[in-house]
């Protein structure tokens, strides 16, 4: 003890005296520390990397944290998000870009914008539910980047759905202090309104920054997998290289998340002492309080725990203040006890439809190299799909798309454009569990071949897609662990059969299979790994709930996959029978020692015609006898192979005949948000959904064979 | 081989391979191969006969499906090789008709072999034995010998004069397999045995056996060829010498013993020219381990196999006498085999001066 008396003497000296000249510098002084208070925001700005917003990732989370945001807005109040964003180069010499975002959400109240604009640490998300945002810092971080980094203000538009008017400012965040400093500030009339809808919000900053390729294809993987998973929303997205649409393919919106009370058996001494004093000078007593404050607690339930707690004092004095140590007991009893599992009123899914919606009408942003050595005929088709996505859509709610200008889907004349991948076959499944404390949902999605050429696994986190640090995601664990043979085909099979890449060295086999995976886990906690926010770890039981959901998806394409094997080996089998014509004709005309060049030509047309009766007899519910054959009429007789061999087409034919219409069902469906997400009331659901694509048949039928 | 047989041969070739081009050109109609089924599930156990014999399912060999046009093809290519063969007055075995048929199908894409191995193969040779109704050994396809004899016989084959009874203490002759061009000239023994195998058989011959008890020493060298079989059945049947057999006392050995006695199912349609139902299988019985007290050390624990095909065969009807019945018994109580040269054990001169001639007393062979 004697020892730290120095030390403190020295502490009170330094803060006392004003720092002593440097020259008479002392023993004492060298050991002088300095404590000072520092503002949230010139915490943040010094700590940039806590917020994500390091080097040449800060377009890259400027653009997600204002998409996050926008959508947010939109799905408190079960509004269909209409984003518009625009990302430009201002000035290239400088590394300047401009920075534009509107949505059709709540929009903010004038008296709050400000605050809610630059202030850190501010938001109306501090609530048990999930969100995408949810600490207040991104918009913040954007707007003190802009502000430290460049002259420009930060331009805003608003329109709240409290007030009459939209409300125009330019902010800059004053770094020093927390605040915002308002450089501008008017009502805009009609007639200057930036903002259509009824509500909405849109900002616009000047960023410094250098973009390199890398975060640029990490910016249009954001945008493109963000539309995946939020098929409901209508995005535009503005760069360089073009404007890219990003269509509604749906009307049906998630439930939005409610506000919970917290579960008891996640309750601290401060959340305690907060229920507390939250109803302190009301006369309510304490296990009331509790019964309040906690969800999965009844009041007797509470009154046992008080008692368990064995505290000294009269239940019924509603006025006297708790020690620390009277309530720690409580906290300590509520650990111990047993409660209902937690609900998920407070999470919000994707959920079945829409995640299938999304999975089936995948758009993607591809350089247009990509484009040229694919089939020509494929883009093509793209655009003629994309279009009719889009016509249905709006056929159908017309009114619930705000007439925001669609441009053209394809942007040719850069070097990306827009592409939908549909896949053959979809499906889902999720699970609900307790992992961190926290009530979980994982959702599992899968899509399978079709447009779908190479192997990739989507992650996301409350809506949100996670983009770095794949390898050491737990989703990546869980899709190298969980056996191929789940999908009903040996490893050799899916190498040889299924590879789209033969020349592929990887040994993970599953890499070669064109498939899509996408792992969703909803969680007021999730369990990141590092600050950054970008991976997952394994927590708890979170690992064995995904791979349980990975081994049911791929048992439901099992199916789809055998089809496929049986089909194909069909087809070798076809291809190789003609190469036995010329051993059986040259074994007869040996024999008899004559050639007659009759027999080779009349057993090829013999075979050809029964085979060909035989195969549309078997399968007579998948070609379309009706069809015009082109091989026939044109092929000479000797070829064998062609009609009823050719997979894909006979694949796509087949499904789009068995199989209902799905996807024009659910869009049906439209008009009731209410459809409440079955993912909430059952501990698993699932789902397997084949894509159809009656209306390109014709097409599709006639490219496979030029 | 006779020229006239020969003759035979490619003219049936020849018409299967008519009728199949009439049916394509004039008729339009799928061509049809009709040949009995070959297998398990298609050989019966015939009373009279006492042999396997085949059944009359049959089955259709067309080009009608994907999957038969390859056999089909297959069985036509075997066909004309056999008659190319057969033109050229050359003799093949049965793997060099595998060699002198292969070829790859198909194109760059999708390549596979004519034949997948050497049993496709064998299989199309049986088919063209079942198309025509000839043997093999007509057409001069034939495998490898391994087949054994020694003893007063005398073999002719292609004007020569084979002697089996020189050298016969130290030496044995190969059984052709062109068993179609040999022919018995001269047999002075009293009855014909027949071992397992060639270890044994040395064994017994060296012993001075064959001069003893004037005996012919043959071996199939574990399962007889098909000559080392006709051989037997033409001592027994057209010579009228009664055919011992001699096997190790395991049901394989059995199995083995059965083969001369009663045909087998993959050959189950040739039976009539195979199987000598006269022979008779005195040893080695199971009983024999206990009765001539071969040593604990030189018996061999019975696997799950062996008790697999012991249960088996107890419900076979050829083996359902009651001597049968009771070595099999023994052998699924004991669980314990044993095999011929277990009886070194007791000294090498024991099997054939003790053994062999205890078990021929009793059937009054000598």
């Amino acid at each position: 003890m004697k020892s730290l008396k120095p030390a403190t003497s020295v502490l009170k000296q330094g803060e006392q005296k004003p720092p002593s000249n440097p020259q008479q510098s002392t023993k004492i002084d060298k050991y002088k520390i300095i404590y000072s208070k520092k503002a949230e925001s010139e915490f943040f700005v010094d700590n940039s990397a806590l917020a994500g917003f390091t080097g040449e990732r800060i377009l890259y989370m400027a653009v997600r944290e204002l998409i996050e945001n926008a959508l947010d807005s939109c799905e408190t109040f079960s509004i269909l998000p209409s984003i518009k964003i625009s990302l430009k180069t201002h000035d290239q010499s400088n590394d300047l870009w401009i920075l534009d975002c509107e949505d059709n959400g709540t929009g903010i109240s004038s008296d709050k914008l400000p605050v809610a604009v630059c202030s850190f640490l501010t938001s109306a998300k501090y609530m048990e539910k999930q969100q995408r945002g949810l600490f207040g810092v991104g918009l913040k971080m954007v707007a003190a980047f802009s502000t430290k980094d460049t002259d420009f203000p930060i331009k805003v538009w608003s329109k709240s759905m409290e007030e009459a008017d939209e409300c125009y400012f330019e902010l800059r965040t004053d770094i020093g202090t927390n605040k915002p400093i308002v450089l501008l500030k008017k009502q805009q009339h009609e007639a200057e309104s930036q903002i259509e809808g009824p509500s909405g919000f849109r900002i616009r900053v000047v960023l410094r920054a250098r973009l390199l390729p890398i975060t640029k294809n990490k910016i249009y993987d954001y945008v493109t997998q963000t539309s995946i998973v939020n098929p409901y929303a209508f995005i535009t997205f503005e760069t360089d290289d073009g404007v890219f649409s990003f269509d509604r393919r749906t009307s049906i919106m998630p439930t939005s998340a409610k506000e919970i009370l917290p579960h008891p058996s996640d309750m601290d001494l401060q959340t305690l002492k907060k229920a507390i004093s939250k109803y302190s000078g009301q006369k309510i007593s304490l296990p009331k309080i509790l019964c309040y404050s906690f969800q999965k607690l009844s009041h007797e339930k509470a009154k046992e725990i008080i008692s368990n707690a064995n505290l000294d004092f009269d239940l019924k004095d509603t006025k006297i203040s708790y020690s620390e140590h009277d309530l720690i007991k409580i906290v300590n009893i509520c650990k111990k006890t047993k409660f209902q599992n937690p609900n998920t009123d407070h999470l919000s899914p994707i959920g079945r439809e829409i995640l299938t919606i999304g999975m089936m009408s995948e758009y993607t942003i591809v350089s247009n190299k990509n484009i040229e050595t694919m089939h020509s005929s494929n883009s093509k088709r793209d655009t003629v799909m994309a279009n009719e996505v889009k016509k249905l859509d709006q056929d159908k709610d017309d009114r619930n798309i705000p007439k925001i200008e669609t441009h053209n889907i394809g942007v040719y004349k850069s070097n990306f454009s827009v592409k939908v991948l549909q896949p053959v076959l979809t499906a889902y499944t999720s699970r609900t569990g307790v992992i961190n404390n926290r009530p979980t949902i994982i959702e599992t999605g899968l899509a399978y071949g079709g447009d779908i050429n190479s192997f990739k696994l989507y992650r996301f986190a409350n809506k949100i897609p996670l983009l770095y640090d794949e390898g050491s995601d737990v989703a990546r664990e869980v899709v190298s662990e969980v056996e191929i043979n789940k999908l009903g085909i040996t490893k050799k099979q899916a190498k040889e059969q299924f590879s789209t890449n033969k020349e592929s060295k990887r040994d993970r086999v599953f890499e070669v299979l064109p498939i899509h995976i996408f792992f969703h886990i909803c969680s007021t906690k999730i369990p990141y790994k590092t600050a950054g926010k970008e991976s997952i770890a394994s927590e708890g039981e979170l690992k064995y709930y995904m791979k349980s959901c990975l081994s049911e998806l791929y048992r439901k394409l099992s199916t789809q996959i055998r089809k496929e094997l049986k089909l194909m080996e069909a087809e070798n089998k076809m291809k190789l029978y003609k190469h036995y014509l010329p051993f059986i004709v040259g074994a007869i005309t040996e024999s008899l020692g004559i050639k007659n060049s009759k027999l080779d030509e009349s057993f090829s047309l013999l075979i050809e015609n029964h085979l060909t009766k035989k195969s549309s007899v078997v399968d007579y519910d998948v070609v379309n006898d009706s069809e015009p054959n082109p091989d026939l009429a044109s092929a000479p007789s000797l070829s064998l192979s062609h009609k009823p061999v050719d997979l894909k087409k006979r694949k796509k034919l087949a499904i789009s005949n068995n199989v209902s219409e799905i996807k024009a069902e659910t869009i049906k469906n439209t008009k009731s948000n209410k459809t409440s997400s079955n993912s909430k009331s059952s501990n698993s659901n699932s789902s397997l959904v084949v894509s159809d694509k009656p209306k390109e048949k014709g097409s599709v039928y006639k490219n496979k064979h030029k | 081989m006779s020229s006239e047989k020969k003759n035979e041969v490619i003219l049936i070739i020849k018409k299967i391979m008519k009728k199949i081009s009439e049916d394509v050109i004039i008729q339009k109609q799928m061509p049809i191969l009709d040949l009995p089924k070959i297998g398990y599930d298609n050989t019966v156990w015939s009373n009279e006969k006492r042999m396997l014999t085949i059944g009359d399912k049959k089955i259709e060999v067309s080009p009608d499906s994907v999957k038969k046009i390859p056999t089909f093809a297959q069985y036509l290519v075997m066909a004309n090789a056999i008659k190319k063969l057969l033109d050229e007055d050359m003799e093949s075995t049965i793997r060099g008709m595998y060699y002198a048929t292969l070829s790859n199908v198909g194109d760059e894409k999708n390549r596979q072999k004519f034949w997948n191995n050497q049993d496709n193969s064998d299989d199309a040779i049986k088919a063209v034995e079942l198309l025509t109704g000839i043997p093999r050994e007509e057409f001069s396809v034939t495998s490898k010998p391994k087949g054994m004899i020694s003893g007063p016989i005398k073999l002719r084959v292609g004007g020569d004069i084979i002697d089996c009874n020189l050298g016969s203490r130290s030496t044995s002759q190969l059984i052709p397999t062109n068993i179609g061009d040999v022919q018995i000239d001269d047999v002075k023994a009293d009855f014909v045995m027949v071992v397992e195998k060639d270890t044994v058989l040395s064994n017994i011959r060296k012993s001075g056996f064959i001069q003893k008890y004037n005996a012919i020493l043959m071996t199939g060298s574990g399962e007889p060829d098909r000559a080392t079989r006709i051989m037997v059945k033409t001592l027994n049947e057209s010579w009228n010498k009664p055919v011992v057999v001699f096997a190790d006392a395991d049901p394989w050995g059995l199995g083995i013993a059965l083969r001369y006695k009663i045909g087998s199912e993959s050959l189950s349609y040739d039976s009539d020219r195979l199987v000598t139902p006269n022979a008779q299988v005195l040893g080695m019985m199971f009983s024999d381990i206990y009765e001539y007290n071969i040593p604990e050390v030189a018996r061999l624990t019975a696997t799950d196999e062996d008790i697999n095909r012991a249960n088996d065969m107890k419900k076979k009807p050829w083996l359902q006498n009651k001597k049968w019945q009771k070595e099999l018994n023994l052998f699924l109580n004991k669980k314990e085999k044993c095999e011929l040269d277990a009886f070194f054990k007791h000294g090498f001169k024991y099997l054939a001066e003790t053994y062999l001639p205890q078990k021929l007393r009793q059937v009054g062979l000598i």
